[in-house]
């Protein structure tokens, strides 16, 4: 048994034992109640895109002084709700020029990086801050203060993600490629902070930890924080102009806008052979969940439970296909990070404190409540198509789709298949090229869609394809309705 | 074996000038991308043998009129602002990026079909298709 102050006594005296905890396993593995009491720290690390990340900044007065309702760094709104030049600038939020090529993730990267940053500020205009438009540019060293405060960062574990739908999807888990052609992750697995210590035992309000190259602290729990499930997460705060800009830097996540990657590393203190157990946690033992983004869903369908050790292998079989696996957060830097914590122990730079408050073990995330039933596609889709067979004349195609005043046919085999789908414009063309077979015009990948998804997922895949209609198939590919853009407009208008 | 990209100016773009070339001198391609439309052609091929070999068929493609060159790096890779994330190497559909044992990302060039899916997949923007030698 060790307390916190015994530990820092023998950092102070130079006499720390400090390991990482990708080497903690083998260590304990040799004799449990030699590591316990030889092993003072195990330093944990992570870098990766952390959305729920920002720093709030303080510009100083001008003069006359204003009281900034609205500013933008770098054309990127910071949130200037709170007090006359204070702002809180957000990683996810969207430069208005350039879109998702630049966020507040990156004007973080530019401050930190010593870079000067444009501001331009609106105002009302009080009679204490009569000013009602302010531009000028700022460095890091300009500001009062810069606190990076991420309210939800170093998440115990998370979901790997792929897709078994037939496009191409851009989400916040990177690229999926269409048919479960890939597999991302994110997390450290047996390094990540708090799966060193699931029973937080260690970490809570007040711990000091290693933040973007400077000590932060800690704040408590994070947002989302699910300690029941395993996704635990904390909130952290840091000064951000001690950090170094080598573990903050912006992100493009293509599809879906800007993040930050954020370094953090958290000593674990070895109080007794709990502890020591703990921190010796492998990427086997450490389980992981492989959703299907490909639906469209809050609660996306599980594709397969795996571990960490398999997705870092680089190759996860589904469903009898290896298919690649990679990693999102960074390895190479989250191990840079782990041994730069360990230097400053060892340098008596570092010393560790007590949590002032533990996280919470029993909090459970709440859904939002909807206002009013989103409908499903089957409440809104139209069950008895008009169909045509690919040997089926043009004429008869044509007559079909002007006696029932439709844009599109749903071409099906005998069975009721899905072989393709024939459009009036289609039709047009077959004339204007002189060709006689159905099979030869109509489109035979058809984007498709399943009876349990939301209207909004289609309206937006409609969107993305500028095409009026989706058949609606089965898992066996039977055709079992049809969507128009008109029934989704009709819902979408009611709402 | 190489890679090269060809070029087909307007003019040119309807005739079977491929065909004809593989025909002419025997010497196998493998088209890796094309990209074909009523303006022009871009495509990339492996031309295979050695450097004699695919001299023969790059002088007879130029004599077509169709504008060649030869593909050295692929992909490059800013180190300066890669993070070594990994978000390039599950999704390259060639299986031409890897970590290295350090946990850094290599593309292998030989590999690499230039598709480009890893330049757009790339959080850090550090990734882009260098065109030609």
């Amino acid at each position: 048994m060790k307390t916190i102050e015994e530990i820092n006594e023998k950092i102070r005296r130079g006499e720390a034992v400090v390991v990482r905890a990708d080497e903690m396993p083998d260590i304990y593995e040799e004799n449990p109640k030699k590591a316990a009491v030889d092993v003072d720290i195990v330093t944990t690390g992570t870098f990766g895109m952390m959305c729920s990340s920002g720093a709030f900044l303080n510009f100083g007065h001008s003069d006359p002084p204003i009281k900034m309702n609205r500013v933008w760094l770098n054309d990127v709104e910071a949130y200037a709700g709170i007090a006359a030049v204070d702002a809180y600038i957000g990683a996810t939020q969207l430069s208005e020029e350039k879109g998702f090529e630049y966020g507040g993730g990156h004007v973080i990267e530019d401050l930190v990086s010593g870079k000067e940053v444009y501001l331009r500020a609106e105002a009302y205009g009080t009679d204490c801050y009569p000013r009602k438009k302010a531009e000028t540019s700022i460095t890091l060293k300009d500001v009062n203060q810069a606190m990076l405060f991420n309210p939800r960062n170093a998440y115990q574990r998370y979901n790997a993600a792929t897709n078994s739908s037939d496009t191409i999807l851009r989400t916040y888990m990177g690229t999926l490629l269409s048919n479960k052609r890939n597999v991302n992750f994110a997390g450290t697995g047996e390094i990540n902070p708090l799966s060193n210590d699931p029973e937080y035992r260690t970490i809570g309000f007040g711990t000091r930890i290693f933040l973007a190259g400077a000590q932060g602290y800690v704040t408590g729990e994070g947002t989302q924080h699910n300690p029941k499930t395993g996704f635990g997460n904390i909130s952290v705060k840091g000064n951000l102009k001690e950090m170094s800009e080598e573990y903050l830097k912006g992100a493009t996540v293509p599809g879906y806008g800007t993040s930050l990657f954020v370094g953090l590393g958290v000593p674990i203190p070895i109080l007794d052979e709990d502890m020591a157990r703990r921190t010796a946690v492998r990427n086997r033992d450490i389980h992981v969940r492989i959703l299907d983004y490909g639906v469209q869903r809050r609660d996306r369908p599980l594709v397969k439970e795996v571990t960490y050790e398999e997705l870092f292998s680089g190759k996860v079989d589904l469903g009898g296909k290896t298919v690649r696996s990679s990693p999102l957060s960074s390895m190479k830097i989250s191990v840079k990070i782990m041994k730069e914590l360990a230097g400053w122990i060892e340098d008596k730079k570092f010393f560790l404190t007590a949590p002032l408050e533990p996280l919470p073990k029993d909090t459970v995330v709440k859904v939002m409540k909807p206002r009013r039933d989103v409908p499903f596609v089957e409440d809104v889709m139209t069950k008895k198509v008009i169909t045509a067979q690919s040997t089926d004349a043009l004429s008869k195609v044509s007559e079909l789709i002007i006696s029932h005043g439709i844009d599109q046919i749903p071409v099906v085999d005998r069975e009721g298949r899905l072989e393709g789908i024939v459009t009036a414009w289609d039709l047009t063309k077959a004339l204007a090229t002189n060709k006689k077979k159905l099979q030869d015009i109509m489109t035979k990948k058809v984007i498709t869609s399943r009876k349990g998804e939301y209207i909004d997922a289609v309206a937006r895949r409609l969107g993305k394809h500028q095409i009026n209609s989706t058949p609606i198939v089965d898992s066996e590919g039977l055709l079992i309705g049809i969507v128009t853009s008109s029934d989704v407009n009709k819902y979408l208008e009611r709402r | 074996m190489n890679k090269y990209v060809i070029n087909f100016p307007q003019e040119i773009v309807e005739n079977p000038i491929l065909s004809e070339t593989i025909l002419e001198t025997g010497v196998l391609l493998n088209i890796l991308r094309a990209k074909v439309d009523y303006n022009e052609g871009t495509i990339v091929v492996s031309i295979m043998g050695d450097e004699e070999t695919q001299k023969k068929v790059v002088d007879l493609l130029r004599k077509k009129g169709v504008v060649v060159n030869k593909l050295k790096k692929s992909i490059v890779n800013e180190e300066e602002k890669c993070v070594s994330c990994g978000a390039c190497i599950a999704v390259c559909p060639a299986g031409a990026i890897s970590f290295t044992k350090d946990k850094d990302i290599v593309v292998e060039k030989e590999k690499c079909h230039r598709c480009g899916v890893c330049v757009e997949a790339c959080p850090r923007r550090s990734l882009s298709i260098q065109q030609f030698e």
